[in-house]
């Protein structure tokens, strides 16, 4: 009897410690590190490109204009300019510690893993860059400060696969420096405020956000709705309306004219369930990068907790997890002081100034 | 300056003399025009009778855009063989041509519009074109339209020796006048395209031109619902698509880009006061001795295939990084093998489709007509005026032994060479111009 008592015990144990891993939020847990060493030579081609207009099509924006250092490697606005002559229709996300997420994009369409990929998407997207990089790589070829460049870091002349290595290099070697947060971690009780303790306390356990943000990266890497109704400013501006329904339409969304939401991860997977669905960013520089959501509808991080606290949005779409959670004003400001104990010192660098155009030896290519 | 006040008078000339009725001159006629009329019999008078009804018809259609235009026969009207050996005595040394001046397609009045079968010309297209010509949102920055480089004040080109391009390039060939286009059947200077909508699309979506992402056009004309009423109007269809707004810029333009109200067209309906002495004189240069209708031939002035001239490498390409880009990147693009991209310092016309080494820089043989208007001249814009032109062929183009064996040394005197000049100024008609219209707005959709 006893035996069979034991068994049940164990076997009870055995389930919920089960049930406890698929369940429970992983750890939080210092920011790791990249794993693998980049050539110093790429990572300062990159920055200069990183910087330069002439990787898009009319030669006005670069990559900065969008990810800009003033404003957390974000552009401070709630939805991204988006070339010239469109409007974008989300919300630009902090490209610090890009390299060390698992999907990328609000809809989660592109991995981490393969940044110069991403860049290649920024460059050619009709609401990016609108760039064809064939004429980026003779751009490049007239300017002989680059072909230097390329040469030193690639051994070879400009080619575009150098060009997105060398950007992806440059946005890999950002990541955040000096977290109070991390410092904490890793023993040092004074890294931050007793507040911002609390926070953590809060964050963990009253206020649930580790549910969804969590381990090392402060994000579980997967898709949820906050119930959110959309930014109206999305159909207000034709312009944005219409980069929306290029967008979808593009990525063959069937009724992309009537939609009214962000289609999210539905947009990907085609799978109804995943309406609406948006990838849980990181908190990692959440401080620095205000306007908050996928569409930047929440101006301030006390206005992202005050929204949680009252319950998300009133799509059905939402995250059966999101429901009120009482919390008191000191509560929520504790919340706020943790949430900026997460970001690093600034990552400042220097905006290169750019080599020119100059004249080649007509013939000699 | 003299040219300009015989061309003026010539014009007022043109303007105040009655029509003359008698008879239409095709060709042979033109050569006989100071010593009266060849004699033909009454079959053939009866045939260019025919042909003087329908192209002043044409005329008159084009004049208004006619729904009618698109219906009519697009067969030329029948012209006599040249006569190139007749005496005329309007120069005291014509060169006996030889016989490929005798068998190209004689000069002659432009015949109707061609309109392809898949796209009739209506008035509901034409006047959807002409606002889609207009519309700078046809290009990717929103900031350049079709008239950006064919622009009215300019002869429908840019006025510039190398057009100006999308912003943040330059472009690497002259811009073309889009009057009379769409006689082509080889857009393009070195005829890269079959027809107006595929030039369209390729001017739209080229990199250095308009630099359009076709999706985001449509989506830009689906929220704007003038532009949606008209596109039902024009093709019934629910949305604007991008074919359709290339088949309305292609009607507009085959509807209102037309020109064929020359002095010499004049000439051609029967007017022999519509030419000066000179320009007739000019003329008979340009049949025989110059030598020009070897390839200038036909009613639309081109014999539409390619050749090599040899001419001046344009400096522009020694001067602009930019324009060095946008040479690579032709280049490039067009699939040149290694070797060829790495030497290039020159604009290669048909070879870039073709990759054949005899067709390295040869182009299609641009009209003559409204050349007024349309300076400076050649693929690469290097001449600024006629006369330059002229002075580059009678010295037999340039040193290239490759160069087209149509192209050698006249021998024309300054005389001569004014002539001709004023013959070519007697092709351009009245200036087209076109007010720029008010374009329809965005419009947000309403929010619940």
């Amino acid at each position: 009897m006893s035996r069979i008592f034991g068994t049940l015990t164990i076997l009870l144990v055995v389930a919920s410690s089960v049930a406890r891993a698929q369940s429970e939020p992983r750890l939080l847990a210092v920011l790791p590190s990249l794993g693998k060493t980049l050539d110093p030579a790429q990572v300062d081609l990159g920055r200069q490109l990183f910087f330069d207009p002439r990787l898009s099509g009319d030669a006005t924006i670069s990559c900065a204009t969008c990810h800009s250092p003033e404003h957390g490697w974000a552009d401070g606005i709630a939805l991204s300019k988006g070339y010239p002559g469109t409007r974008y229709f989300r919300n630009t996300p902090t490209i610090v510690n890009a390299a060390l997420g698992r999907l990328m994009y609000w809809d989660g369409r592109l991995p981490s893993s393969d940044l110069p990929t991403l860049v290649r998407d920024h460059i050619s997207e009709a609401h990016f860059l609108q760039a064809d990089g064939r004429l980026v790589i003779e751009r490049m070829r007239q300017v002989p400060e680059y072909e230097r460049q390329f040469n030193s870091a690639f051994g070879g002349e400009p080619a575009y696969g150098r060009i997105l290595n060398a950007v992806a290099a440059f946005v890999s070697s950002l990541t955040s420096q000096e977290v109070p947060f991390d410092k904490f971690l890793a023993g040092d009780e004074a890294a931050i405020s007793d507040e911002a303790k609390r926070g953590l306390a809060i964050f963990k356990g009253k206020a649930g956000c580790i549910q969804c943000h969590d381990g090392a990266m402060l994000s579980d890497g997967k898709f949820h709705s906050l119930g959110l109704n959309a930014n109206p400013e999305i159909f207000q501006d034709p312009l944005r309306h219409i980069t929306f329904r290029r967008f979808f339409r593009t990525l063959g969304v069937p009724d992309y004219a009537a939609m009214r939401h962000d289609a999210g991860l539905y947009c990907v997977t085609k799978v109804k369930h995943d309406r609406e669905l948006i990838r849980t960013p990181t908190l990692r520089e959440v401080s620095k990068t205000a306007p908050y959501m996928h569409d930047g509808q929440l101006p301030t991080l006390e206005a992202v907790v005050s929204f949680y606290n009252s319950g998300g949005g009133p799509r059905a779409s939402k995250d059966a997890r999101v429901k009120p959670l009482g919390l008191t004003d000191v509560e929520q400001a504790d919340l706020v002081e943790f949430l900026k104990s997460l970001s690093g010192k600034p990552i400042e660098v220097t905006k290169p100034s750019l080599p020119a155009y100059q004249l080649r030896k007509l013939g000699d290519n | 300056m003299v040219s300009a006040l015989l061309r003026t008078l010539s014009r007022s000339q043109l303007l105040s003399s009655p029509r003359c009725k008698l008879l239409v001159w095709c060709f042979a006629g033109c050569l006989l025009a100071t010593s009266g009329c060849g004699k033909k019999d009454s079959a053939t008078t009866e045939t260019t009778e025919k042909a003087a009804a329908s192209a002043s018809d044409v005329a008159r259609s084009s004049a208004k855009v006619a729904n009618d235009v698109a219906a009519k026969s697009v067969t030329a009207p029948g012209q006599p063989k040249p006569n190139t050996t007749a005496s005329d005595g309007t120069s005291s040394n014509v060169a006996v041509p030889n016989s490929t001046l005798d068998s190209v397609p004689p000069l002659g009045p432009l015949p109707e519009v061609p309109v392809p079968a898949d796209n009739p010309i209506t008035q509901a297209k034409v006047d959807l074109g002409r606002l889609l010509f207009f519309d700078n949102r046809l290009s990717g920055d929103a900031g350049t339209s079709c008239a950006s480089c064919h622009d009215a004040r300019l002869g429908w080109g840019d006025g510039q020796a190398i057009s100006r391009g999308y912003a943040g390039t330059q472009h690497w060939r002259n811009s073309q006048t889009t009057i009379n286009s769409a006689f082509f059947t080889k857009l393009f200077w070195a005829g890269e395209v079959p027809s107006l909508e595929a030039q369209a699309k390729s001017a739209i979506t080229g990199n250095l031109a308009g630099n359009g992402d076709t999706v985001m056009i449509e989506e830009r004309l689906a929220l704007i619902p003038e532009y949606v009423d008209l596109f039902r109007e024009a093709f019934g269809s629910s949305q604007p698509s991008f074919d359709l707004v290339l088949k309305a810029i292609a009607s507009f333009e085959r509807a209102e880009m037309i020109s064929r109200d020359s002095p010499f067209d004049e000439f051609l309906a029967g007017d022999k006061d519509a030419l000066s002495e000179d320009a007739k004189k000019g003329l008979a240069l340009f049949q025989g001795k110059a030598r020009c209708i070897a390839c200038h031939n036909g009613p639309l002035m081109s014999d539409e295939d390619y050749h090599f001239l040899d001419l001046p490498q344009n400096k522009l390409f020694e001067k602009d990084p930019l324009r060095q880009v946008a040479l690579r990147y032709q280049h490039y693009i067009r699939g040149v093998p290694e070797d060829v991209y790495r030497n290039a310092d020159s604009d290669l016309g048909l070879y870039y489709t073709t990759k054949k080494d005899s067709d390295r820089g040869r182009f299609r043989t641009p009209s003559l007509r409204y050349l007024e208007y349309t300076a400076p001249y050649m693929h690469n814009g290097v001449f600024g005026t006629v006369e330059d032109v002229i002075n580059f062929y009678d010295q037999g183009g340039g040193d290239e032994p490759n160069q087209s064996p149509l192209i050698q040394p006249l021998n024309l005197t300054e005389d001569e060479k004014s002539e001709l000049a004023e013959f070519l100024y007697s092709l351009s008609g009245s200036e087209i111009r076109i007010q720029t219209p008010k374009l329809p707005e965005y419009q947000a959709v309403a929010v619940d």
